[in-house]
């Protein structure tokens, strides 16, 4: 679930999106949604705010999954709230080896 | 570690949308799950899996797996603290190769012993095992079957087997791993009082004022036990702890008076203590003469080698000792030991003499509280049974023995070494509640409890631990059943015996194990084996506490027991396949019964309802046979020592104590026996009353030192001790496979000293070889980890299944315990 | 060891031709472990790493203490912490403890090292002690450093949380 597609990077990335929907077509916009990779919806308020998350391995990655959604006509305004980077290079190698 | 993280943050992502968005955070993505349906852990009660303390944890059940394990806060024994190992109880199970599935070398889809392992049914395993049994059985009779158990059995699995083999089978061949661990304990106690384990409990360790460590590392060996002595010594000043050992390690970090002595002198310092308290008229004369008789030992009596060894041809009483003694007075006693001056045990044994004479001040002062603990320092010992004779003497010198703070304390290592192999009596020589197969009287009474027709049970003691490995090897024993335990790697010389003898083409080896040991490597089949809360059952610990526990959760599939195991596999014996025309005809209503049938359907074991057991708990075992069976092996266990103070209480009682000490007697345990006022057994007025012997006397005995069968010379220049660490227990077999435990203590390692090192051109971290005339065996060298040895011995603890150390140590035994001494051989270092 | 050689000759033809990559390394693994197999017979003993009982493997290098100070997640909350740094000449002993001139209440300020838990602090019966308890007095019976070493065998315990996160997985909407 968490892992991402492209493990090239040591970048993990996430992003915490609001997507607010026409209510007739909510079941429509998460599936659009769960289609693209590496997105996971959390919760989905009465009125049409669906909470989801998109990971993935750099801002470009993030981006273009943002990008694919932004112009679903069931979306009528798609607001990113938090972005975090984690650097894992330096990822506990000791422990790891 | 990168996935919690990811998950952290991620979690922190959306309660901070779901924040914006208005919405409650779903529990997934919460930091936080508060819904009590879903964080709802079912706790129960357990004794720890792993050493003779007998801790009780709470062990944590979510989903059907264990997730959690804490000590046990209502527990007298830990009060809710755990060692490393018991605080990782939780991961034991969960190693990746747990077996889940018979195994069987064949070749072609046969059985073949140079075959491939190869996974059979149960059903297919039991087909080859009876048929391998009823030949052995046919040809040679009962002697050709055996088999080694464990002090980490149950006692219900304990006494299943040795109904099994001693009533089923007829073969007395059935001896637990406790042999290498206690039987000198056991000899000792035998000897000295006539009646199995310690008088004393763990209470000594709040009321006594002086702690002698005799052989014993309990820093890393009895972590909980030595929690209360730290305890003790830490909060009140007066408090003296002496440690004697042949190396330095963390005990010391403790010790008032910290002790080396050269290996087996021991024996001289225990005599001289005893020639100090006679000779500055410390002796506790009014309880001596009451309490005590004097009698002087049989000496010269081998190492329990085999009988061609030049070792056993020179001794005068090689082989034919019995431990037999003559009576003698007091005065005569005072002379014998009156050659163990301080000055000449000094010069022995290499501690100080005023060091000496500062222990020996802590038995002889009348106003010192002395508490002696010891384990396999003692035990593992070519005289361990005169090493346990003679700390007794000591203490009953000076009448410190029964009261509070006043205890000879003989510890265990194994869970259940106490309660499955000694009061279970799972030794070859052995039948439940001390009582002993060489005795008619006691054969009788199993008999008459076990309802069997007379004569059923054999007389003669049958192999026990080391002769095992030796008669595989000379082809004698060819059915040969190992449980619970893992001698490939425990076994001493295995070079020359254990090995060999499990890979006799004339024998077949069947080894029951959670993991795939080095045992189970050496077998023919492999038994896959559900342990510890995987099934119910009771332990008891060094101080005499039983304690129960219920099965929590279910075994990987196709793991069973070993109870299950012994008991399913009963079905397949016909009385007529096992026992002779001339006995059946004793009790004719056996005919056409089978094992099962005979030992444990259709008598006591059988009559408990499964009624009995609660709906909502787990018990595999008891639901397949029909009848609660945990409950009835142990009520009809548990009728040999009732009123013979060996009383155990009713079995659900159990189930809601942390344990009782026995003897339980009106429902009240027993904390000091032998004393009156504690021990309802004392007759009254009497005081002390030890009555394993008839004139409620304790023996004194006049025993000297003698030398250990095999010292450096020239060129093996080196003593080997060999021993446990803190993080791993039972050969490593359950310890290594818990990641924090492993990467804690990895490997093996040798323990020497500095110059030893140098002198022979090694560093720290250099790669070397242990030899010995037997074999050798390759680690690295650490010169400044947590044991400091003299110069002249090294220590290599033996949990590595890698670093086979048994290779390389030494298959002599105690004469009269039959334990392997494991403490001292001789050997030499090469660098590789 | 095995593992380490894969890598690097993977590395190497990486550099070659990434085109082969794939098929070449493929085919390699799967002949070394076949090659594991035909030349050890019977050797399941996982902790033998494939290794006949009358023979040894070269033992390993002596691994180092981890020292990093990082903390680990500890498997339930009871679970005392490792210790994630080397305690390499720390005296525990009847007049010294190294431990707790970093780790008692009083010097964390300094050390910025975390606090022994408040249960260090309580006797037999668990009452409060101004100082820690003499129960606790030798550090090391629950806590142990870690060894640079790769586990010979993995652990398959899960985690109350872990379980928990399936729990409502399955009972939340997706």
């Amino acid at each position: 679930m968490t892992q991402s597609s492209n493990s090239q990077t040591s970048e993990y990335h996430v992003a915490s999106l609001i997507a607010s929907c026409i209510l007739a077509q909510v079941d429509e916009v998460k599936a659009a949604i769960l289609a693209v990779d590496d997105t996971e919806i959390h919760v989905t308020s009465a009125e049409g705010k669906i909470v989801f998350t998109i990971e993935g391995t750099s801002h470009k990655d993030i981006g273009k999954k943002m990008d694919i959604l932004r112009v679903h006509t069931g979306i009528l305004n798609l607001s990113p709230v938090y972005h975090q980077v984690l650097d894992e290079s330096v990822d506990d190698d000791a422990t790891k080896q | 570690m990168s996935i919690n993280r990811r998950e952290f943050i991620k979690a922190n992502a959306v309660a901070a949308a779901a924040a914006v968005a208005g919405v409650s955070v779903p529990a997934i993505a919460s930091n936080l799950i508060t819904s009590s349906d879903i964080t709802k852990l079912k706790w129960d009660k357990a004794p720890c899996r792993f050493c003779g303390t007998g801790c009780s944890v709470n062990v944590g059940v979510m989903d059907g797996k264990v997730v959690a394990t804490h000590g046990d806060i209502k527990s007298p024994v830990n009060k809710g603290l755990n060692c490393v190992k018991g605080y990782f109880l939780s991961k034991i199970m969960y190693g990746k190769d747990r077996l889940t599935t018979p195994l069987l070398r064949m070749t072609n889809g046969k059985y073949d012993k140079e075959g491939e392992f190869t996974p059979i049914s149960w059903d297919q395993a039991f087909d080859i095992m009876a048929e391998k049994a009823k030949a052995a059985l046919k040809k040679d009779g009962p002697e050709a079957v055996g088999m080694f158990g464990s002090g980490q059995w149950t006692v219900q699995e304990g006494y299943a087997a040795v109904k099994l083999y001693k009533a089923g089978f007829r073969s007395n061949n059935i001896d637990p791993n406790a042999r290498h661990c206690m039987a000198s304990a056991v000899g000792g106690f035998m000897r000295t009082f006539g009646i199995d384990e310690p008088m004393g409990c763990y209470d000594d360790l709040e009321a006594a004022d002086a702690f002698v460590l005799w052989g014993s590392n309990m820093a890393e060996m009895h972590p909980i036990l030595w929690t209360r002595l730290t305890d003790r010594r830490l909060s009140a000043p007066h408090v003296k702890v002496a440690v004697l050992s042949t190396f330095e390690h963390r005990s010391f970090d403790l010790a008032d008076n910290g002790m080396i002595f050269t290996p087996q002198t021991d024996l001289a310092i225990l005599n001289y203590i005893a020639h100090y308290i006679i000779s500055t008229g410390r002796v506790n004369k009014d309880f001596v003469n009451k309490h005590t008789n004097f009698r002087l030992g049989e000496t010269d009596i081998g190492y329990g080698l085999r009988p061609e060894h030049p070792l056993e041809q020179k001794a005068k009483n090689n082989g034919k000792s019995k431990g037999s003694s003559t009576p003698i007075d007091f005065d005569e006693y005072a002379h014998f030991v009156s050659t163990y001056t301080v000055e000449y045990t000094a010069k022995l044994s290499g501690v100080p003499e005023h060091k000496l004479e500062a222990l020996a001040e802590l038995y002889a002062d009348p106003k010192i509280k002395v508490t002696s603990f010891w384990t396999m320092g003692f035990n593992q010992h070519t005289r361990g049974v005169w090493a346990n004779n003679l700390v007794y003497n000591i203490h009953l010198l000076t009448g410190k023995i029964s009261t509070p703070g006043n205890s000879p304390f003989s510890l265990t290592g194994q869970p259940s070494a106490c309660g499955t192999a000694r009061e279970v009596g799972t030794f070859s020589h052995r039948l439940p509640a001390d009582m002993v197969v060489t005795n008619p009287k006691h054969r009788a009474i199993a008999e008459k409890i076990w309802d069997l027709p007379e004569g059923t049970i054999p007389a003669k003691p049958g192999y026990h631990a080391v002769l095992q490995n030796r008669m595989l090897k000379d082809g004698k024993l060819n059915f040969y059943w190992v449980q619970c335990n893992n001698n490939m790697q425990a076994a001493a010389n295995i070079n020359e015996e254990a090995y060999p003898g499990y890979r006799n083409p004339k024998n077949f080896i069947v080894v029951s194990d959670p993991y795939p040991t080095v045992t189970a490597q050496a077998a023919d089949l492999i038994l896959p084996t559900a342990m510890w809360v995987e099934k119910e059952g009771v332990y008891g610990n060094a101080e005499r506490r039983t304690q129960s526990w219920y099965q929590m959760v279910t075994a990987p599939t196709g793991a069973k027991s070993d109870m299950w195991q012994l008991v399913e596999f009963s079905k397949r014996f016909n009385i007529e396949d096992v026992w002779p025309e001339e006995l059946i005809a004793k009790k004719p209503d056996v005919r056409g019964k089978t094992l099962f049938d005979v030992l444990y359907k259709d008598c006591d074991v059988g009559k408990y309802s499964l009624d009995e057991i609660p709906d909502d708990r787990l018990n595999d075992e008891s639901r397949h046979f029909g009848f609660y069976i945990q409950k009835g092996l142990f009520e009809e266990y548990a009728s040999f020592g009732r009123g013979h103070a060996h009383d155990l209480a009713p079995y659900d009682r159990y189930h809601k104590e942390r344990g009782l000490r026995w003897p339980v007697v009106n429902g009240k345990e027993t904390k000091w026996r032998f004393k009156e006022g504690s021990d309802p057994y004392v007759k009254p007025g009497s005081g002390w009353d030890f009555y394993g012997h008839k004139d409620g006397r304790a023996i004194i005995f006049a025993l000297p030192y003698e030398p250990p069968a095999e010292s450096p010379d020239d060129e093996y220049d080196l003593w080997l001790s060999t021993g446990r660490v803190l993080e791993h227990w039972h050969s490593g077999s359950m310890t290594q496979r818990v990641p924090e435990l492993y990467k804690a203590m990895p490997d093996a390692l040798v323990y020497m000293h500095p110059d030893d090192a140098k002198s022979r051109g090694m560093r720290r971290g250099d790669l070397v070889k242990l030899i010995s005339r037997r074999g050798e065996v390759q680690t690295r060298v650490e010169t400044r980890g947590r044991n400091k040895p003299p110069v002249g011995l090294v220590y290599m603890p033996w949990f590595d299944a890698s670093r086979l150390v048994n290779k390389v140590t030494l298959d002599a035994t105690d004469p009269l315990s039959k334990q392997t001494d494991y403490k001292k051989c001789a050997i030499k270092m090469v660098k590789v | 060891m095995k593992d380490l050689k894969l890598v690097s000759i993977a590395g190497l033809m990486a550099l070659l031709s990434t085109l082969f990559l794939a098929p070449i390394l493929t085919s390699f693994t799967v002949h070394a472990a076949e090659k594991v197999e035909k030349a050890e017979k019977n050797t399941l003993a996982t902790l033998r790493n494939h290794t006949e009982i009358m023979t040894q493997k070269k033992p390993n290098r002596m691994p180092k203490v981890i020292n990093n100070d990082i903390k680990q997640v500890r498997n339930y909350p009871m679970q005392p912490p490792v210790i994630p740094h080397t305690i390499r000449s720390y005296e525990v002993n009847k007049n010294n403890n190294k431990c707790m001139s970093c780790h008692s209440r009083h010097r964390t300020e300094e050390s910025q090292a975390p606090m022994v838990s408040v249960t260090h602090y309580m006797n037999r019966d668990g009452n409060f002690l101004a100082e820690i308890s003499p129960r606790r007095y030798f550090c090391n019976q629950c806590h142990v450093a870690q060894l640079d070493a790769k586990p010979l065998v993995e652990n398959t315990f899960i985690d109350m949380h872990s379980l928990m996160k399936q729990k409502t997985a399955n009972t939340t909407e997706h």
